[in-house]
């Protein structure tokens, strides 16, 4: 298992938009990877409505974790999605 | 935050009907209006926010809600329950319910946290989707409003 943990980035936290770039990511990854912060369980990361449950803010502590033979790249990957500003990223907000 | 409820009785619709996905934000965007959540204007964030990436999270929930750009629009933490028992066609994906939500600062994440912890209930989800009764969203929708309160 290889695992990666992060502080969320986005200043809105890991919320609509962040969350939903997060989940199509994973989604696109090989491997299947488990989102889960310090006092919620793992949970699918391609799961909108899970990510979403984790209420994580900016700031929140968030570990991300997957197995396989790609899942090294994938956590990492992942894992600066996470930590990124990913309300940056809108074009025209 | 604890005053008025985040959800308010007359911010859920039953019983409408939209032919698109656009025209059933702007319906969103009237009914939070309606309930002095946001100016007018935000409906037109709502709408850019949607054409950069879906607010569809599963369940035939969508969840519109503005830009960062759009805060200035919000005067309340609020959400609406507007439901399309016909459904809409959301890039692919049959809504049956959209609950808009109006959120200053970060109050978002914990009121989207609420509702999505409500949503992976399937028993929970279906029962918004078929809701006849304003008073068994309330029920059901609950814990969202307790989560703003602190």
């Amino acid at each position: 298992m290889i695992e990666r943990t992060v502080q969320v980035g986005s200043p809105g936290g890991l919320h609509a938009r962040p969350a939903a770039l997060f989940v199509a990511a994973a989604a696109a990854a090989p491997v299947e990877v488990t989102i889960r912060t310090a006092d919620k369980p793992a949970v699918p990361a391609r799961s909108m409505l899970a990510v979403l449950a984790l209420g994580a803010r900016r700031g929140t502590e968030v570990t991300i974790a997957a197995d396989g033979p790609e899942a090294e790249a994938v956590v990492d990957d992942l894992a600066a999605l996470v930590a990124g500003d990913l309300e940056a990223e809108t074009t025209d907000a | 935050m604890a005053d008025p409820a985040v959800l308010r009785r007359h911010a859920i619709r039953l019983h409408e009907t939209a032919p698109d996905r656009d025209s059933a934000i702007r319906i969103c965007g009237e009914v939070l209006a309606d309930v002095g959540a946001v100016s007018p204007a935000y409906t037109a964030a709502m709408l850019e926010r949607e054409r950069s990436i879906s607010t569809y999270v599963g369940e035939g929930v969508a969840i519109p809600h503005g830009t960062l750009a759009s805060k200035e629009d919000v005067h309340g933490d609020a959400i609406a329950v507007v439901r399309f028992p016909d459904g809409v066609d959301w890039d692919g994906q049959p809504v049956r319910v959209c609950v808009p939500i109006a959120a200053r600062g970060d109050g978002h994440v914990a009121l989207l946290s609420a509702l999505a912890a409500i949503l992976l209930d399937p028993e929970a989800a279906r029962a918004l989707r078929d809701a006849e009764d304003p008073d068994d969203v309330i029920r059901l929708l609950e814990p969202v409003g307790k989560e703003t309160t602190t």
